[in-house]
């Protein structure tokens, strides 16, 4: 009796196999869902409307973006992790979703719940300091902040964001107490920053740019281990007084665990050509992005290491709340 | 000359037909959402960000901006005919704008807010053309301690709203504070009341709020008394203000424009703290202050004047420094983003067709607006007069997609719901609801403030006095608490040597 058992299960496991199998060389039969965990008009979300439109393109079939905000991320985040892993739910990932589980009590694991598919570009921050503080580099930071400790003071877009997590390696490789300032939003910790009340921020390139050139934001060092091409006379925080320090916001695409590996491989060729396209690399070079390719592997293991350097950082730092 | 040069450019780049086409269709768009309950500029914006990839972006962003101020104009609309804010900044305008249109003067308080948001949005205008670079760099020097003081006058001045019973209107700006705290703490991260749904942890949404006490509480207590308020509806006296109305409200729509123009220049300041400020001050400098709450119309004049010069003036930090002052306005950085613009003051000389082009379609866009609502009067007055029947289910219908666009959430809807089974028992029960959507609005907002002050200064209280704008708040606010209390209590005493 085992036997027939055993061989109706091999049977039902040869049958789904092939369903799958011809599910994926049929995909996609229905529209796809791109989830953007974060409102519309930042950077997440043009660069998910333009993959939208270009990868609706290549597979012959809509792909609608859904900007599902809230929490950080975490909401959309959350919804994409239980969606069917048919192939039809995609989210835009970014850093966010290796630094929320370790600030809130998600559903999902960065690494279980997902299937990577492509990381897409890598964004540096900057440090941007009011103009008249008496600093040339990174190295003269770490000496004023050793001199007055937890007198210096940073702004961040809030509690666990990454212009707080910049900040917060940056305080443990140089082993300096400079003070966090929350706020909501990355927009009112700029101001805050050249209205002369915080001291700096740790930010993105694109948000603090307009301002170093109209002198309003002093720029000290970019957190890639290269320089940037939107500044390129601004030196790496690596090479200005802090080695080894290398921070930056990332943006790539993944899919819920479990989603065929065939549709997985097919989307990344798919968004690996659309990387090329001249669009998509005027909008990276516009915010101060560069494209990164890596296999799906290579990504997951990103993922996974990333995941594991903040819950570091976390802890050591002891900023978890509650 | 200069400025008479840049206006004449930007007028000439304004004007072209396409431009024009844009102006329009952004303003009459935005008209209707704002008349939409819940349905608001930002989401609005964000779904037709796409479409504009491929519209140059002087047009792309004259849409938009058309857009924005189109739905404050449209948001006093819905205001005015069924007490249901269509916008954030439009709550006041329900309390005497509402009260018009039941004694049948829906017209002239229509016609009112559209003259006052006209006459505010030419200064807010102006101002951006002439002063829009020096009066963003006066807004940098609004720090943590600067808001907190300015808030606190805020506060203060808002004992003024209370009508009636003054128990009943502090529990409910204190019933308001207790909903702001509600979500993440920006100080520590901390959940607070968020039950473990995430979908708390941002707080409640101010649509949801107001939506759900205005519009589906008002009209689950109106099923009980519909036959009486048809009556009222149908007792359209004229249409357009008397002589006597314009008298009336120029003043309120003089100072109305200067508050929101303050209030607009300072980005971090929220959405209707301009009109709540109006209302106050219009409230304390009337002769007849037992007017207000009954249909004054300078209660319309003022806060809809203040709303759309805030709407206008918070184009400064934004064109200016490249700094959004509210989600309206990072979508429109967004926009510009969109477009290969890196918004910021450079913008103003590397590409002098969007910035005087934008400006100059503002006051097109204005004037659009007056003319398309003025005559468009007769037609909303009549929608009062559409079966309630109706009219009920086709609002409740337009909030319940409103509110799910603003994040796409079920949640929302659900959360309206309870708010308005609150709004329900809180009008049987005489509560004024205006003092608790201003409390939800400031308290949370104050929070952040003085705690942001506190951990700055590592502590010490002082900031608030040595820090010399905050130091003028705190004299302000002094000041009207003196002036408040004084008279009552000199009645006080009358009464108890009587």
């Amino acid at each position: 009796m085992p036997t027939v058992h055993a061989l109706m299960m091999k049977a039902a496991g040869v049958l789904l196999a092939l369903t799958t199998a011809a599910a994926a060389q049929d995909y996609p039969t229905k529209p796809v869902r791109l989830i953007v965990p974060f409102p519309p008009g930042g950077f997440n979300d043009i660069v998910a409307r333009m993959i939208g439109t270009q990868l609706s393109d290549r597979l012959g079939k809509q792909v609608v973006v859904d900007n599902r905000t809230g929490a950080g991320g975490v909401v959309g985040t959350e919804l994409a992790a239980h969606a069917p892993n048919d192939g039809y739910t995609l989210l835009i990932a970014s850093l966010a979703i290796t630094i929320n589980p370790w600030f809130h009590k998600t559903s999902y694991d960065a690494v279980k719940s997902f299937a990577p598919v492509a990381l897409l570009a890598t964004a540096p921050n900057v440090i941007s300091i009011q103009p008249d503080l008496p600093l040339k580099s990174v190295k003269d930071l770490i000496a004023m902040a050793k001199e007055r400790p937890g007198k210096l003071q940073y702004a961040s877009a809030g509690v666990g964001s990454f212009m707080h997590m910049g900040p917060e390696l940056f305080k443990q490789m140089a082993k300096v107490d400079i003070l966090h300032v929350p706020f909501r939003g990355a927009g009112p910790a700029l101001i805050d920053v050249m209205g002369g009340n915080t001291h700096m921020s740790f930010a993105s390139v694109p948000s603090s740019i307009t301002h170093f050139r109209s002198s309003k934001l002093r720029a000290l060092g970019v957190g890639s281990l290269k320089r940037n091409g939107l500044i390129p006379d601004v030196p790496t925080i690596d090479e200005s007084g802090l080695p080894g320090y290398e921070f930056s916001n990332w943006i790539g695409i993944v899919a819920p665990a479990g989603t065929p590996a065939a549709i997985v491989t097919r989307l990344h060729k798919d968004l690996s050509a659309i990387q090329d396209s001249p669009e998509l690399k005027k909008q990276f070079a516009n915010e101060g992005a560069e494209a990164v390719r890596m296999s799906s592997a290579e990504y997951g293991k990103f993922i996974a290491s990333e995941t594991a350097r903040w819950g570091r950082v976390v802890k050591k730092g002891g900023i978890k709340p509650q | 000359m200069d400025l008479f040069n840049n206006l004449i450019f930007g007028f000439s780049e304004a004007l072209s037909l396409q431009n024009l086409l844009y102006c329009f269709i952004g303003v009459l768009v935005g008209t209707l959402i704002g008349v939409l309950p819940g349905i608001g500029p930002l989401g609005t914006i964000a779904i037709l960000l796409p479409i504009t990839y491929g519209v140059p972006p002087v047009a792309a962003m004259i849409m938009l901006a058309g857009i924005y101020y189109g739905a404050q104009y449209g948001g006093s609309t819905t205001a005015i005919l069924v007490n249901l804010p269509g916008e954030t900044s439009a709550v006041v305008t329900c309390i005497d704008g509402h009260q018009m249109a039941q004694q049948g003067r829906a017209g002239p308080a229509l016609a009112i807010a559209a003259i006052g948001s006209f006459f505010a949005g030419t200064v807010g205008t102006l101002l951006i053309a002439l002063f829009g670079p020096p009066l963003a760099d006066v807004a940098l020097k609004f720090g943590a301690p600067e808001y907190f003081s300015l808030m606190l006058m805020g506060l203060v001045a808002a004992a003024v709203l209370a009508q009636g019973d003054m128990v009943k209107s502090i529990a409910m700006v204190v019933m308001g504070l207790l909903l702001g705290i509600i979500g993440t703490d920006v100080n520590s991260g901390v959940q607070r009341f968020s039950f473990g749904f995430f979908e708390l942890t941002d707080g409640i949404g101010f649509i949801v709020v107001a939506v759900g006490v205005f519009a589906i509480g008002e009209i689950v207590s109106n099923l009980g008394e519909a036959q009486e308020r048809r009556v009222l509806a149908n007792k359209v006296s004229h249409l357009f203000p008397t002589l006597q109305d314009l008298k009336k409200s120029w003043g309120p729509i003089l100072r109305g424009t200067g508050i929101g123009c303050f209030f607009g220049v300072l980005p971090g300041t929220g959405p209707s703290i301009a009109s709540f400020s109006s209302y106050m001050l219009e409230k304390k400098v009337a002769k007849n202050p037992d007017e207000f709450g009954r249909g004054a119309i300078q209660g319309v004049a003022g806060p809809e004047a203040a709303n759309n010069a805030d709407a206008q003036c918070k184009f400064i930090p934004m064109l200016t420094l490249g700094l959004p002052a509210s989600g309206v306005m990072a979508l429109m950085l967004g926009a510009l983003t969109i477009q290969g613009i890196q918004p910021g003051p450079q913008v103003m000389t590397q590409k002098p067709e969007l910035f005087w082009g934008l400006i100059a379609s503002m006051w097109i866009g204005n004037l659009l607006l007056v003319v398309l609502n003025l005559p468009l009067i007769g037609l909303w007055v009549k929608l009062l007069q559409v079966p309630y029947r109706l009219l009920f289910p086709a609002i409740m219908a337009f909030s319940a997609i409103g509110v799910f666009s603003v994040n796409n959430s079920a949640f929302e809807i659900h959360l309206t719901a309870l708010f308005g089974v609150l709004g329900f028992i809180w009008m049987r029960l005489g509560f004024p609801l205006a003092p608790m959507l201003l409390g939800f609005v400031l308290g949370p907002m104050m929070e952040e403030y003085l705690r942001r002050a506190m951990l700055m200064s590592g502590g010490d209280p002082s900031v608030f006095i040595t820090r010399p704008i905050s130091l003028a708040f705190i004299i302000a606010t002094i000041l009207i608490l003196v002036v408040m209390v004084a008279p009552s209590v000199r009645k006080q005493r009358e009464a108890f040597t009587d």
